[in-house]
Formats: C-alpha cells, sequence, structure tokens
C-alpha cells in the first residue's frame, strides 16, 4: 500500500485500500457510477482537485458494461486520480456532475454523444460533439460502430441557437470558413451596435474521427496520429501518447532522452509563444513587431530543421525515447541562437508595451476574471493568466523536469495583456531550463527498446505539460495488447469556455485578438 | 516609437530573393527498386498507407509508394533491410492528378521459391505532368496573368498546414511579391487553397465555399491529408479523405506539411508560371529499366 494512496483515501474520508497507486502519479479507485458526484464534491473541497478528462469506455465484449471516468489532478498530493465506474448497458446513464462542477459540462455532453450513455442531471444536455444532421442513435466511439460506416445526414433545421433580442439587437455569425487562415468553427454574436452581449459557439468542424482511428492503428503506429491531433501542438500530444505506451509497457526512458524531449517541448513553446505574440501585434494592426515576431519565429523554425529535421518537430520523439540526437555542434548552434534570441525578444516585448497605441488595445480587453477561471476550470496559459496557478512540469513532474530551476509565471489581469505577458515570462523560463539542460546532457542511449508487444487488458494515463496547458492520453488495451481506446485530452477543450465568459462587454472588432490571445486550438478540441 | 524606426532600419531586408529549391533533411523518400526484394517490411512500417504492396495476379506483386500520402516519417526507411529506399532531399513536390505523385514497380514472383525479380518501374500515368499543365493553362485562359487572389479553406486540417501557409505571409518569404494575396471570401478568389482530410462536418462548407468562388476557381489540395486523406484514412465516419473527394482539384501539394517554399511552389504551379515536379521516375528511367519475359 503506498503511502499516497492511503493519505488520499484518508483526506477523502475512504476505507484504506479502496484507492490503489497503479504507478507512480496514478491513482485509481474503482467506485459505483452512484458514487462518483460524492467523490467528485470530495476530491475538490478536500484535496483542490481539477478535472483534467471524464470520458467513458465500451467494455460490453469484455465484462459486459460501459465505464465512466472522472481523471482529476490533485496538486497537493503530486499525483492524478482516475475513479472507473461501470454502467450497465440496459441502462446506459451515469450521474452528472456539470451542475456543481462545470468543467465535466463538455465531457459529460460528449460522452453521451459519442457512446450513448446519458448524463443523469446536467443542466444543458445538448449536443456538444455531433451536429445536427447526425441521426438519433447512432453511437461512433461504440465498438459496434464499424469505423467505415457511412452516416446519412438528417434534414432538418440548422443549429437551433439561444435567440438574443431587444431594440437594434442582432445576431452575427461569422465561420465556420474564417476570414483568416485559421481553423473552421462557428461563432454566433448576439450584438447591440459594436457591444457583444452574448457569445454562442459551435465547434467540432474538424471532428476527424482520431479517437476512433487509434482503435484501428497499431500502437507504434499511433505515434504519428498523435503528431496529427494539433499540428502546432505535435511534440506535446506525441509525448502524452509515448508516456502512455511506456508506462503501459514500464519502459524506463534513458536520461539523455528524457532531457532532449524537456528541449524539444521547450522549443515547441518558445515558437508557439514567438509566433501568437506576433499574431496579437498583427490583430491590432501594428505591424512592424508583427513582422519582427514572425521572422524569429522563422528562424526558430528553420533551426528546428536543421537540428531535428523537420521544422515544427515532427518525427523526433519516439516511443521510449528520441529519434534524433543533438550532437555537440548542434548544442552549440541552440545555445547561440538562443543569445541571440534573448535581446531581439526582449526588443519586441518592450516595442509592444511601449506603444500606447498597442496597450490601449489589450488592455481591460477580454477579461477572464479570477473566479470564473476557477469554477470552468481553466488551464494553462490561460489559467495563469486569471492567477490559477498549476503547471504539470512542477506540479507532476515528467522528463527531466524534475530538478530543473523555473518559475511559473502568473499574472493578475485576466485579460489579454495578461496572456500576452505570461507567454513573455514564460518565454524567458524556457531560456532558463534550455541553458539548464543543453550544459548537464547526460551522455547514454537514446531510446530503450519497445517490447514486441503491449501487456494485454491494461490501462495507463500520459500527461505532458505543453505549450498550452497540460495534454492527457489515457490508453487501453484488449486482452491481444491491442489498442482498444485512446482517449486524448487537449486544453482548448477545456478552455472554450473561457472565451464564451471572456468575449461579451467587448466590441467585435476585439473579438480576433481576445480570441487569438487564448489561441485555442479547434483541431484538437474536435478531434 | 523611435526605437520601432531604429529596429527596422538596422533589420534590413530578411526577405529571400528565391525560396526554393532547398533540400530538406526529411524529404520524401525514394525507392531504388532494382534493390527491392519485395520484403513488404517498408509498407508495414508506413503509417499511411502511402506504401502499398499487392499481388494483382498469380506470380506477379507490385509495390506502389504514392507522395500524397506520404507523411515523411522515415519510417519506411528504417524498416528496409536492402537498404532500398533513402531519406529524399525533394520536398517541393506538386502535381496536377493524384496518379502523378505515385510510383510503382512490378516483380515477378518465382513460384518455387517465392523470391521476386524486378518486372518493370511503371511509367508516370497520364496525363503526363507538360500534358496537364497544357489543360490547366488551357483553363485559365490566361485570367491569371500576374496576381492570384487566395481564399485558404481548412476542411478538417490538424492546423499544421495553416501554420505553414501562414509563414508564407512573414518577411521572409513575403508572398506578396509574387502576385499573390490571401484574401477573406471565396467570391473575391481565384484560387482555394484547400486543406484536409475533408470532414463530415466541413464537407457542406467546402461545396458551398467552392460554389461561392468565380471560375475558374482553380483549387489547390494542400498537405498528405488534403491529398489523400492521409493518417486519418479516407471514407471513416468523420473524415471522408482527400479534397478531391468531394471538389475537382487542380493542382496537388503533398507533405505534412509542406514547407513554405512548398506551398509557394504549388501555388506558382497554379498560375502557370512553375512547372510541376513530382519526383517519380521520369518517362525516360522507365523506359530503360529491364523488362524481363
Amino acid at each position: 500500500m503506498s503511502a499516497v494512496a492511503s493519505t488520499a483515501a484518508e483526506r477523502l474520508g475512504l476505507r484504506d485500500g479502496v484507492i490503489r497507486e497503479v504507478r507512480s502519479g496514478e491513482l485509481v479507485i474503482d467506485a459505483g457510477a452512484a458514487d462518483l458526484p460524492a467523490l467528485a464534491d470530495a476530491a475538490v473541497a478536500k484535496l483542490g482537485a481539477r478535472l483534467l478528462s471524464i470520458f467513458a469506455t465500451d467494455e460490453r465484449a469484455a465484462h459486459g458494461r460501459f465505464t465512466v471516468q472522472h481523471v482529476w489532478w490533485l496538486p497537493e498530493l503530486r499525483t492524478l486520480l482516475r475513479a472507473s465506474a461501470g454502467v450497465d448497458p440496459a441502462e446506459p446513464s451515469f450521474p452528472s456532475i456539470a451542475t456543481r462542477h462545470p468543467s465535466a459540462n463538455w465531457f459529460e455532453r460528449e460522452v453521451m454523444d459519442l457512446f450513448g450513455l446519458s448524463p443523469q442531471g446536467h443542466p444543458n444536455p445538448g449536443r456538444v460533439a455531433l451536429h445536427d444532421d447526425w441521426p438519433e442513435g447512432v453511437f461512433a466511439l461504440r465498438k459496434d460502430f464499424a469505423d467505415d460506416t457511412t452516416v446519412g445526414r438528417v434534414a432538418g433545421d440548422l443549429h437551433p441557437f439561444r435567440p438574443v433580442s431587444g431594440e437594434g439587437v442582432f445576431q452575427m455569425p461569422v465561420g465556420p470558413v474564417h476570414a483568416g487562415v485559421i481553423e473552421p468553427g462557428h461563432f454566433r454574436f448576439g450584438v447591440a451596435g459594436e457591444p457583444v452581449l452574448y457569445l454562442q459557439m459551435r465547434l467540432f468542424y474538424v471532428h476527424k474521427g482520431t479517437e476512433k482511428r487509434f482503435e484501428r492503428l497499431p500502437w507504434r503506429h499511433g505515434l504519428f496520429l498523435a503528431e496529427s491531433i494539433s499540428g502546432d501542438t505535435a511534440v506535446g500530444h506525441a509525448l502524452a501518447y509515448a508516456h502512455a505506451i511506456e508506462r503501459l509497457a514500464s519502459i524506463e526512458v534513458p536520461p539523455r532522452a528524457r532531457s532532449l524531449r524537456v528541449i524539444l517541448l521547450e522549443l515547441e513553446r518558445l515558437y508557439n509563444h514567438v509566433a501568437d505574440i506576433g499574431a496579437l501585434a498583427t490583430d491590432v494592426a501594428f505591424t512592424v513587431p508583427a513582422s519582427q515576431a514572425q521572422s524569429l519565429r522563422e528562424g526558430l523554425v528553420r533551426l528546428h530543421q536543421r537540428l531535428f529535421g523537420t521544422r515544427l518537430l515532427r518525427g523526433t520523439v519516439a516511443l521510449g525515447g528520441v529519434k534524433t540526437d543533438l550532437a555537440d555542434a548542434g548544442r552549440r548552434a541552440l545555445q547561440a541562437h538562443l543569445t541571440s534570441l534573448e535581446p531581439e525578444f526582449d526588443h519586441l516585448i518592450t516595442s509592444l508595451i511601449d506603444a500606447g497605441t498597442f496597450t490601449d488595445r489589450v488592455d481591460a480587453t477580454g477579461v477572464l476574471t479570477h473566479q470564473a477561471a476557477r469554477d470552468l476550470g481553466i488551464v494553462g496559459v490561460a489559467a495563469r493568466a486569471s492567477h490559477v496557478d498549476g503547471d504539470l512540469r512542477r506540479d507532476l513532474p515528467h522528463d527531466a523536469y524534475e530538478g530543473l530551476q523555473f518559475d511559473v509565471p502568473l499574472e493578475d489581469g485576466g485579460d489579454v495583456r495578461a496572456r500576452l505577458m505570461v507567454r513573455a515570462r514564460e518565454v524567458e523560463q524556457s531560456f532558463r531550463i534550455l541553458r539548464q539542460v543543453l550544459d548537464t546532457l547526460p551522455a547514454t542511449a537514446l531510446c530503450a527498446s519497445m517490447p514486441a508487444d503491449l501487456p494485454a487488458a491494461s490501462s495507463a494515463l500520459g500527461w505532458v505539460e505543453a505549450w498550452r496547458g497540460p495534454v492527457l492520453h489515457y490508453v487501453a488495451t484488449d486482452e491481444r495488447g491491442r489498442l482498444t481506446r485512446v482517449k486524448i485530452n487537449d486544453p482548448s477543450f477545456l478552455n472554450w469556455p473561457g472565451v464564451i465568459q471572456a468575449v461579451p462587454g467587448n466590441i467585435v472588432p476585439d473579438f480576433p485578438v481576445i480570441n487569438k490571445s487564448f489561441n485555442l486550438s479547434y483541431s484538437g478540441n474536435d478531434r | 516609437m523611435f526605437s520601432i524606426l531604429v529596429k527596422s532600419l538596422t533589420t534590413g531586408i530578411v526577405t529571400e530573393m528565391a525560396p526554393f529549391d532547398r533540400p530538406v533533411p526529411f524529404g520524401f523518400p525514394v525507392i531504388d527498386f532494382t534493390r527491392c526484394t519485395m520484403c513488404d517490411a517498408c509498407a508495414k512500417a508506413c503509417p499511411s498507407g502511402a506504401i502499398q504492396s499487392t499481388a494483382p495476379v498469380a506470380g506477379r506483386r507490385t509495390l506502389a509508394l504514392s507522395y500524397g500520402a506520404c507523411i515523411q516519417c522515415r519510417e519506411c526507411v528504417s524498416a528496409c533491410p536492402e537498404q532500398a529506399v533513402s531519406a529524399g532531399t525533394q520536398g517541393e513536390v506538386a502535381a496536377y492528378t493524384r496518379g502523378q505523385l505515385q510510383q510503382s514497380a512490378s516483380f515477378d514472383v518465382d513460384p518455387a521459391s517465392g523470391a521476386c525479380t524486378l518486372r518493370h518501374v511503371e511509367a508516370q500515368p497520364a496525363p503526363s505532368l507538360e500534358e496537364a499543365a497544357a489543360r490547366l493553362r488551357a483553363r485559365i485562359q490566361g485570367r491569371l496573368g500576374r496576381s492570384l487572389h487566395v481564399r485558404q479553406v481548412d476542411a478538417g486540417s490538424c492546423n499544421g498546414c495553416e501554420l505553414e501557409i501562414a509563414a508564407m505571409s512573414n518577411p521572409v518569404y513575403d508572398l506578396e511579391r509574387f502576385g499573390i494575396h490571401m484574401v477573406a471570401s471565396p467570391r473575391h478568389a481565384d484560387v482555394l487553397l484547400v486543406t484536409g482530410p475533408v470532414t463530415r462536418n466541413m464537407e457542406v462548407a467546402l461545396r458551398r465555399t467552392y460554389e461561392a468562388a468565380p471560375d475558374p476557381r482553380i483549387v489547390v489540395a494542400v498537405g498528405a491529408c488534403g491529398c489523400s486523406g492521409g493518417i486519418f484514412g479516407e471514407g471513416t465516419y468523420a473524415a471522408l479523405g482527400g479534397v478531391d473527394r468531394i471538389v475537382p482539384v487542380d493542382v496537388y501539394v503533398p507533405g505534412c506539411p509542406p514547407s513554405p517554399s512548398a506551398l509557394l511552389n504549388g501555388l506558382l504551379v497554379a498560375m502557370g508560371k512553375r512547372a510541376a515536379r513530382t519526383g517519380a521516375p521520369p518517362p525516360a528511367a522507365a523506359a530503360t529499366s529491364t523488362p524481363r519475359t
């Protein structure tokens, strides 16, 4: 019996032995579905738990049941807790926790859409993942649904948006095809003149059936699918998948590979943060710093290509380690690049925040209050900009983050400027992390050898603090060791409701800059 | 403001004169069919189905590689025991048909030992690149002389292609100097630059965007997923596949994702300003391969 499992059980008022520590950082409790709400309340009240995922599995063939699972992050105990409950196929429903824990809202509706298990007591049990032309009673992630099924479209009305009415009040539809080069989603603004009264959104335009696709692929190929979950987080998702597989197979990753993975993650953070800061300048038409940021970003992705082969760091993570070594020449090239980038980046930030024309647009724009961020369970950059602390690199360290010196910057404002400043300060911390890792690269093998087959009928979680926030993958195998369920959690899924909160009260022309300051992934959300 | 002016002057021009024809470390793979023993190791290692091994008739087998589906992961290179597959350095590929992105070879199977010997490398399927280029020119009829207005449509992408499409506008590539302008509406567009795989939920939006664009509405399919469905496959409940399953495609730009250079090249091919290159064996090479009787 592990100490952390006992502590967790005691704090939650449960019998000792109910909670098992299946691997380091991964507690599991088998609960009855009816007990899930009480468990959620206790975890939040007693342990400050934050919800990272709710998902279902279809185990009807092997065990005659579905399961619904909650994954909680327990920052105090430095562990995750997965609560798993069986659901009887004859009565396909489970108790909702969304009223008391709003971050469960979309998760539970997605379980309903894709598995046909209905969340009892959900305050708004409409579709979230399925569009309106999808027929009733067809559940794509159930095992008796073949992934190559052609599903007919149901004729009928378009999505019923909530009416917003009053004198001079309009509804303004935007998307899914946008004016800029961005991903598709539909936004419906209720406006009175310029100010936005209410924002509704419709996502899942780029739902590609990715989780179902994993079940068709050999687990080694799953790594490449993971790289295509969200193109800007190729390393983050590939690593979360690799962690889950390695934990499942009890593989120890060599120290040099762990350090190189930190380098890859920080490089991914750098190029995205630099590009996002430039995009904020673009969205307020401040072109000189925008161009400067875009050219710094281009310098970074070209460096990636020189060092690791690809511009967006695809094909760098291996199951068991990394694919490409960083030789001494590469190490020096990276150090030299950081040395020249640092003053350029400082100049970029100074030229933005010293310009009144810029700060006028970003100060007090798109505010997400601390309370709203807490209530909605917002994570990552967006949470830290509203002073909600938390970073898995520090709180649940993976790869070589344990022992590295770095800060987790927080801002109070919750506005566009705060999200910009969190990024700017994280870039400085990335410089600090990269220098430490580059100075102490261990000389070991690059990759552990993976077994021919994964252990049968087992499951594991893998997590990463990627640049946008925590990425969590759940991987389960069947009795022959093949992938039977992969659940992907991109931080965007938790954070989109934050955008809905931050926009009303602002004017329509500020929407692009607010949206960009969150810069959430549509593909990672929709999968 | 003064510091910004100084910065602009001291930075100078970062734009590259001709950002083309750069060898890349992770290019499209090249198969030397003369060394291939048809062990299928590459086909099994390929996560996106870009390499297919088939047995069309008894005693005959074929190996086909499609750049349209290739995600440039190089698993085939490390899997091949004969070093017949090498990592190419070509990243700027464009073609007018899906077939032009494919190269294949036929092998005879020895009935006794099962050993395979190369029969011939298939010539590029019709129409040839020159012929296809001429057809596209006829369709455009000089209407896209010196400028091109482009509307980008993400019909299901992971956003990797969008990042590189956006990078074409950065000061290093500066696509506007080629007369190429990204526009906000399909009604203003000569070209739709479409990424995929086309999802069920974007199919209608893609069709409507296509219908909204004025003739001759050239369509450029981008990325492994836009060209063929890529690693997401074709015909699943959610991902329908390549862009050409929904609307006619004029130019294919494969890659995962294609670099800004490859995308620029593809747009210039769509304007008829650059010749498409596929990296497939030219017809001459196919003719000199040794047919066996």
